[in-house]
């Protein structure tokens, strides 16, 4: 654990401005891909997807220290937010499946 | 702190153990993260009833509806981004016993979310000029509005409870109640909010209606 070491990696400015700037960046590029003309649907959303989730994940990792926890709680967090990827995943599809 | 994490109670540090699975990590925190996986979960419902409902209308947007503002809400998700930054920052500051610095950074961070709530009022009323509602999208009279106005307004409640535990925070930090330990939970709750947004901002503002 990071923080049981005396110097707590926690505190890393410069990693937090990093992270920060890689939020900004990835939110240009969001914006970008939405007003791009000529991009199909689907791939636009699979572009959002991505890069959304890539943020969340920075969010969660650096911004609320994620990273630095033991295992069990990364899992504890991690493995329920499958439920509802995969309810998504189920539900979605079923809606479209009803429109064909 | 050698071996064991310690939890702040009053103006004393007490001894916590450190456990097995969970490290340092207290039970106020590993609460909190319980506590915002129940709320992901809420979030995730409306999310996915949001995609339900846009799958069954091929016409999502009605006549008459106006356009969201893309850009307007960018910048303000770029404000919540930067909240978070601030908030990081405080927990940084406090961490490190800076607690001048701590107490500006908190400020900050209840200052972004406070812009945030005005640019949403803006967004929905039309504090200046013309809001949504004004220009046609109310509230019960299409599916796009309804889920709209249901999805944002969570998500705004959010960040006044947000706003809230964060005046409440710097309160007690600043009397000396509080420490990094209540700074950092603080932090999780917050970024938690920001966190939700993206998915909120991606999947009603940057698909073309």
């Amino acid at each position: 654990m990071a923080h049981d070491t005396g110097l707590d990696a926690r505190t890393d400015r410069s990693e937090h401005a990093l992270v920060f700037l890689a939020l900004v960046v990835l939110t240009g590029l969001e914006l970008t891909v939405a007003k791009v003309p000529g991009v199909g649907h689907r791939a636009l959303v699979s572009a959002l997807v991505v890069l959304a989730v890539s943020k969340a994940a920075l969010i969660g990792l650096f911004f609320m220290h994620l990273k630095y926890e033991t295992r069990s709680l990364k899992l504890t967090v991690l493995l329920p937010l499958l439920a509802p990827a995969l309810y998504a995943v189920a539900l979605i599809a079923d809606a479209t499946w009803r429109l064909l | 702190m050698g071996s064991a994490a310690s939890v702040q109670s009053h103006h004393a540090e007490v001894p916590w153990p450190a456990d097995a699975q969970y490290g340092s990590a207290t039970p106020g925190k590993i609460g909190m993260w319980v506590f915002l996986i129940s709320d992901a979960f809420s979030f995730a419902g409306l999310l996915i009833a949001y995609a339900i409902l846009r799958t069954g209308h091929p016409v999502w947007r009605q006549p008459g509806e106006p356009e969201l503002g893309v850009y307007f809400t960018a910048g303000l998700t770029l404000l919540l981004l930067l909240s978070s930054l601030t908030n990081v920052l405080a927990f940084a500051a406090a961490r490190e016993e800076r607690r001048r610095e701590a107490t500006m950074y908190l400020a900050l961070t209840a200052l972004g979310g406070a812009l945030f709530i005005a640019g949403q009022a803006q967004e929905w009323f039309g504090i200046v000029g013309h809001g949504l509602i004004r220009e046609g999208l109310v509230f019960g009279q299409s599916p796009r509005a309804s889920i709209f106005y249901v999805v944002t307004g969570f998500h705004g409640f959010h960040v006044i409870v947000g706003v809230a535990y964060i005046l409440a925070t710097l309160a007690a930090y600043a009397r000396g109640t509080a420490g990094w330990r209540q700074v950092e939970l603080l932090g999780l709750f917050w970024c938690f909010v920001d966190f939700v947004w993206i998915f909120v901002f991606s999947a009603l503002y940057l698909l073309p209606s």
